[in-house]
């Protein structure tokens, strides 16, 4: 194993208004090794690698890179270095060609300045046949496969010698056969002494590929570690650390005993959720849990009737009730208080009381407004929610963003919603307002309503939800109940410990 | 609560401002005018100036009610026209003008038949722009700006480019008054600048055509249903095109295939210069109103203040621009 350092960054400080993101952080890349980046979300691993990247300013701190020490670096002077980033989404030129892709900043010319494009192909060729990349190319972007274009931007990497690759889940779309060629592509390259960062949340993988693993938590290194040296389960244990003081104290559990209160069944759609199955009764909080992009908010929008699906059929209090649209879903009393509401849950230019009328007019299907009727109860929901502004008149862009997401939760709620589906409804909400959204989600189920919580906030499941489901993979991985609803056990099974560990 | 304070008194201060502005600015025209020539304030060119507005006043309204759901159409001058020529066709055949011999039936049946036939083609138009411009991906302002040249060759096709004339057979409309005072012209005008304002005060569907011109995803996981609300907006705006072609055509007693075209640019200079934004989401009766009355001020004004009428167009064009330019820097930023 070699001990040389390419990279090492000293002392990393970062923070934002109210969060220190990195805090004295040390962290070493070897010549020649794969080194994986875990933690939970808000961990800081995205900052630590976008000051290496040159994409972030550290607040202090240094990198110091093939010996060379510097205070911070910039996106340009990061590439002319050889440090790569492999993002996540494709990064490539659809109507261009292979060879063209990997050499757009750096295209053959010929002697009259233009492209010299067998030249530009057969540079592109060898570059491909000596990563053992069998790709032709000549061939357009547009017409690879997703595996196949994940290895263009590896090639496009190396083409320019690059000595660090940064991959970002770099499997996270990629089918078991699409993963090996990727691991064995990246084996031939480490063995020629590229370094790489590895940043997954499945640690399946990161035991498969990675030579060393570094955790964060909370913005601070718990440990650097070879994988040989440590187990899975405490990997996990280190990321979350010791048990913190609970984020939230609930209250009694007001879950009914009666049968019948959301029945999901058998929800699917090709490539997006997997057969998923669960009944929520009334006065449950069910949390659903698992890491970006297991398919959880493509659930809700199904559930919700806003995205097709192949299979799917929704209950409530024993009667069928499959929405055919989000008017039909209003229609039978779903509430869908969607991830990103300054995206499609808000019209932030209108008025509070717009806001929170806006469903309930849809569904009154009355063609004239009842102006004084609306000003005063949404002027009663906004005293009920609490919600901070001067005048029920003022434009919604002008609140914070947890009197926002109380303005959304109002309009479900004028509108008379019984079961009401929360798609991370604390991001982006400053802490007093957390406590005030969960107290609020309480009393709703107090009042018999059925409340389904996603979130990749794993405290804020285990403080608030009566049950958690957890999806991986687009399949709905376990269903947690009282004492098992721990931090520990919603990882363990949204990165798949248990199965590969 | 003091965090917010006074982002209110801001945002209510800004909206003051945009119709105090436009009233100053209307008044200052008013006066500019009159010093330079004094006839410019009587009563008589005050109602003279509304007659003139009218139709636009019409067209206007409906474009600006349109505009609030983030949706344009540059096509309303060439509906005119071509509405305009289908009305006096029709007019001028069924009765038979100059002096051809027609059927009792023809004469009794001819103005139904030619309202008929304008909002029917009204209703046609604006579903067409609609259909398309929610099923193509591109923008509705290159959408209608098609359409725009598919009505004005339509309208060259029908009237075969000559004219319809309706020797002084149909004026009640246009130029008839009430009591000998009131342009009838003008109540049809302020009656749809009622309506605009019912539309987007009162009703459900101007409810939704502002949280659609605001976040139109937003307000489709509300429920809404976005493209029919739309689709909508596009008739609304075909049939008042209907109703503008016929006064217009009432005050002007000739059809040509370009009689509304200045209409299309007009229209939109209104209700830009009244605050409607063209991104849509904001805007009221008030504003499309203000704004009509300040761009058909500015012509009447630059006629009796003697100057070249070709300086019009250039004005307006530029009032344009800058009442964009200045939405886009006093706009959204917070």
């Amino acid at each position: 194993m070699p001990t040389e350092n390419i990279l090492e960054a000293r002392r990393i400080n970062k923070s934002y208004p109210g969060v220190q993101a990195l805090a004295d952080v040390d962290f070493d890349l070897r010549v020649g090794e794969v080194h994986a980046l875990v933690g939970q979300n808000g961990a800081g691993k995205s900052t630590l690698v976008e000051i290496i990247a040159g994409s972030l300013k550290p607040d202090s701190g240094e990198i110091v890179y093939e010996g060379e020490s510097y205070a911070q670096l910039d996106p340009s002077k990061s590439i002319d270095l050889g440090i790569q980033t492999v993002h996540q989404e494709n990064q490539l030129v659809n109507e261009l060609s292979v060879a063209e892709n990997i050499y757009l900043y750096d295209l053959p010319r010929s002697r009259f300045g233009l492209v010299n494009y067998s030249a530009c192909t057969a540079r592109a060729n060898d570059l491909l046949q000596g990563l053992g990349i069998d790709i032709d190319p000549s061939r357009k972007v547009s017409r690879l496969t997703f595996i196949e274009r994940k290895l263009i931007s590896i090639a496009k990497a190396r083409s320019k010698q690059e000595k660090v690759l940064i991959f970002d889940e770099p499997t996270a779309s990629l089918d078991e056969h699409g993963k090996n060629l990727l691991f064995d592509i990246i084996r031939k390259n480490v063995e020629k002494g590229l370094s790489v960062l590895y940043i997954s949340h499945n640690l399946g993988e990161i035991f498969e590929i990675c030579d060393r693993v570094t955790v964060l938590k909370d913005g601070v290194k718990v440990n650097t570690q070879n994988v040989q040296n440590v187990s899975m389960s405490e990997v996990v244990q280190q990321m979350i650390g010791r048990a913190a003081e609970r984020l939230y104290v609930r209250g009694e559990s007001a879950v009914s005993n009666e049968k019948g209160g959301l029945e999901v069944i058998d929800y699917s759609r090709e490539g997006v959720v997997d057969h998923v199955s669960f009944a929520v009764r009334k006065g449950e909080i069910f949390g659903i849990g698992g890491l970006v992009g297991a398919g959880r908010t493509e659930l809700a929008r199904m559930i919700f009737g806003l995205d097709p699906k192949d299979s799917g059929t929704l209950r409530f209090e024993g009667r069928e009730i499959t929405p055919r649209g989000p008017y039909d879903a209003i229609q039978k009393g779903i509430g869908y208080l969607t991830e990103d509401r300054k995206d499609d849950g808000l019209t932030l230019g209108q008025s509070v009381a717009a806001n929170i009328s806006l469903v309930r007019v849809v569904k009154s299907n009355k063609g004239i407004l009842n102006l004084g009727e609306e000003q005063s109860q949404t002027g009663k929901m906004s005293d009920q929610l609490d919600i901070k502004t001067p005048s029920i008149r003022q434009r919604v862009i002008n609140l914070s963003g947890g009197n926002q997401q109380k303005v959304v939760l109002g309009k479900w709620l004028y509108a008379g919603s019984e079961a009401l589906i929360f798609d991370e409804p604390t991001v982006g909400v400053d802490v007093g307002a957390k406590g005030e959204i969960y107290r609020m989600m309480e009393d709703l189920a107090r009042d018999g309503k059925v409340i389904i919580m996603i979130s990749s906030d794993n405290p804020e499941l285990v403080a608030v939800s009566d049950r958690v489901a957890i999806m991986r993979g687009r399949r709905l991985a376990a269903i947690l109940e009282g004492e098992q609803i721990t931090e520990e056990n919603i990882l363990r099974y949204a990165m798949g410990v248990d199965e590969q560990g | 609560m003091n965090e917010t304070t006074p982002a209110v008194k801001r945002s209510k201060k800004r909206v003051l401002d945009q119709n105090l502005i436009l009233l100053v600015l209307i008044v200052l025209l008013a006066v500019v005018a009159t010093i330079v020539n004094p006839r410019f304030l009587r009563i008589t060119n005050i109602i003279n100036i509304f007659q003139q507005i009218a139709v636009l006043g019409i067209v206007a309204s409906g474009v600006g009610v349109l505009l609030i759901s983030g949706h344009i159409d540059i096509s309303v001058g060439s509906q005119v026209s071509l509405m305009g020529v289908i009305v006096a066709m029709v007019i001028q055949k069924m009765l038979g003008l100059p002096d051809l011999e027609v059927g009792q039936w023809s004469i009794r049946l001819a103005y139904p038949v030619a309202f008929l036939a304008t909002f029917g083609t009204g209703f046609l138009l604006g579903l067409i722009n609609g259909l398309v411009v929610i099923r193509a991906k591109a923008a509705s302002f290159i959408i209608t700006l098609g359409f725009m040249t598919v009505y004005q060759g339509v309208a060259l096709l029908v009237s075969r480019g000559g004219s319809y004339t309706l020797y002084g057979r149909f004026e009640a409309l246009g130029r008839g008054r009430i009591f000998n005072v009131i342009p009838v012209s003008i109540l049809f005008f302020l009656g749809v600048v009622f309506l605009a304002y019912i539309i987007l005060k009162h009703l459900r569907f101007g409810r939704f055509l502002y949280a659609i011109g605001d976040n139109r995803k937003a307000a489709y996981v509300s429920g809404i249903n976005t493209n029919r609300i739309i689709v909508s907006g596009y008739v609304m705006v075909g049939l008042l095109n209907a109703l503008a072609a016929i006064i217009m055509i009432s005050r002007v007693g000739t059809a040509l295939a370009s009689t509304g075209d200045s209409y299309g640019l007009d229209s939109l200079a209104s209700v830009v210069v009244g605050g409607v934004a063209i991104t849509g989401g904001k805007g009221n009766a008030l504003s499309i109103f203000l704004g009509v009355v300040l761009i058909g001020l500015i012509g009447n004004a630059l006629v009796v203040m003697n100057v070249n009428p070709y300086m019009r167009d250039v004005v307006i064009g530029l009032i344009i621009v800058a009442a964009v330019t200045i939405s886009e820097v006093t706009g959204e930023q917070t």
